[in-house]
């Protein structure tokens, strides 16, 4: 009841506003998240801002490196959504992979991690207190384990890919569940809808 | 043990043909792949194993010259967050299958030994409890191969 009461006003708003809103078959964020901000650090080490990358339509993933299975299945499935844009627009939008792993995720593993997916994925890490700034952000968390016998730790991360426009508003959100197709679809409308048409 | 007998007669001068697939005492595996992931980080094994034989089948891991530690994992996802855990051992009851696959049961590749590229293939040798352990032709296959 709370989100209908919350929605309806929102909805009214963007009807009198004449841009439609976007129907997202994955989760509308727009009015639920708040705009891209970040100080985090690049693949070269360097101190980056939201203001570096702004621009492009943009998708955000948390993750670490080691991690053989879900982070790179994710990465994959963006990959092949990539894929099926024309092929005018796929560098007009990127992904930043940001690690919660920066003991092992050095700025030179990221970089070579991301560009075994395309030159649109984007290695982003930092201290814990700005990891912390943009989990807490967009309200999601993350866990490091205990190392093993093998210095192995397992991390416990959010699945979700966060989508924003060029300008750094919140579009959509995309979980695990949501179907390829609908995932597909929704980042070729942002792509789209960036240039215009 | 008929069904597989057949299979191997009929399905053995192809076998030279399809390296990941291996039939021994009944139980195949197929489909064998590992998802090279650049630099030291750990890549991801997948494979689909039926078990034809008239036991139950326990598989506790795998060992390989190419990495220093291989282990049987589960990604979980939940409430939208995802982890990973070790798992001993996977049960495959008589005629029933099992898949590793992405979003699932992996085998998490460590510390790889050399260098390795895509189209490879790496000798993988699957461990089971009470039964002799079982020789696997994986294919080394693209970070973004699902």
């Amino acid at each position: 009841m709370v989100l209908r009461a919350y929605l309806i006003p929102a909805l009214v708003a963007l009807v009198l506003a004449g841009c439609g809103g976007e129907d997202w078959r994955t989760t509308d964020i727009s009015e639920r998240m708040p705009a891209l901000d970040f100080d985090l650090m690049n693949e070269d080490g360097q101190a980056v801002t939201w203001d570096d990358y702004a621009g492009k339509p943009t998708l955000m993933f948390f993750g670490y490196t080691h991690c053989p299975d879900v982070c790179p299945t994710t990465l994959a499935q963006l990959m092949l959504s990539i894929r099926k844009l024309d092929p005018a627009l796929r560098d007009d939008l990127q992904v930043l992979f940001i690690s919660v792993d920066p003991k092992r995720d050095t700025p030179e593993i990221l970089k070579t991690y991301t560009d075994a997916f395309g030159p649109q994925f984007i290695g982003l890490t930092g201290t814990k207190a700005q990891i912390d700034a943009v989990t807490n952000r967009y309200r999601v968390t993350y866990t490091l384990g205990d190392p093993d016998a093998n210095g192995n730790y397992d991390v416990t991360h959010s699945s979700a890919v966060f989508a924003f426009r060029g300008d750094g508003k919140p579009a959509f959100l995309a979980i695990q569940s949501d179907p390829p197709s609908a995932i597909t679809g929704d980042i070729n409308t942002l792509v789209r809808e960036s240039q215009g048409g | 043990m008929r069904t597989a007998f057949r299979c191997l007669t009929t399905a053995g001068p192809l076998l030279a043909l399809l390296p990941s697939l291996a039939l021994a005492a009944g139980i195949e595996v197929s489909d064998a792949r590992i998802r090279l992931l650049p630099g030291d980080t750990p890549g991801a094994g997948y494979f689909r194993l039926h078990n034809g034989t008239e036991e139950p089948v326990r598989l506790t891991g795998a060992r390989s010259n190419a990495y220093l530690h291989i282990m049987l994992h589960e990604s979980m996802q939940k409430d939208g967050m995802a982890s990973m855990h070790a798992v001993p051992s996977l049960e495959i009851a008589p005629g029933a299958g099992v898949e590793l696959k992405p979003g699932g049961y992996h085998l998490m590749m460590m510390q790889r030994q050399a260098p390795l590229s895509i189209g490879d293939e790496v000798p993988v040798t699957l461990e089971f409890d009470g039964r002799d352990a079982l020789p696997v032709m994986f294919k080394v296959v693209s970070p973004a191969a699902m």
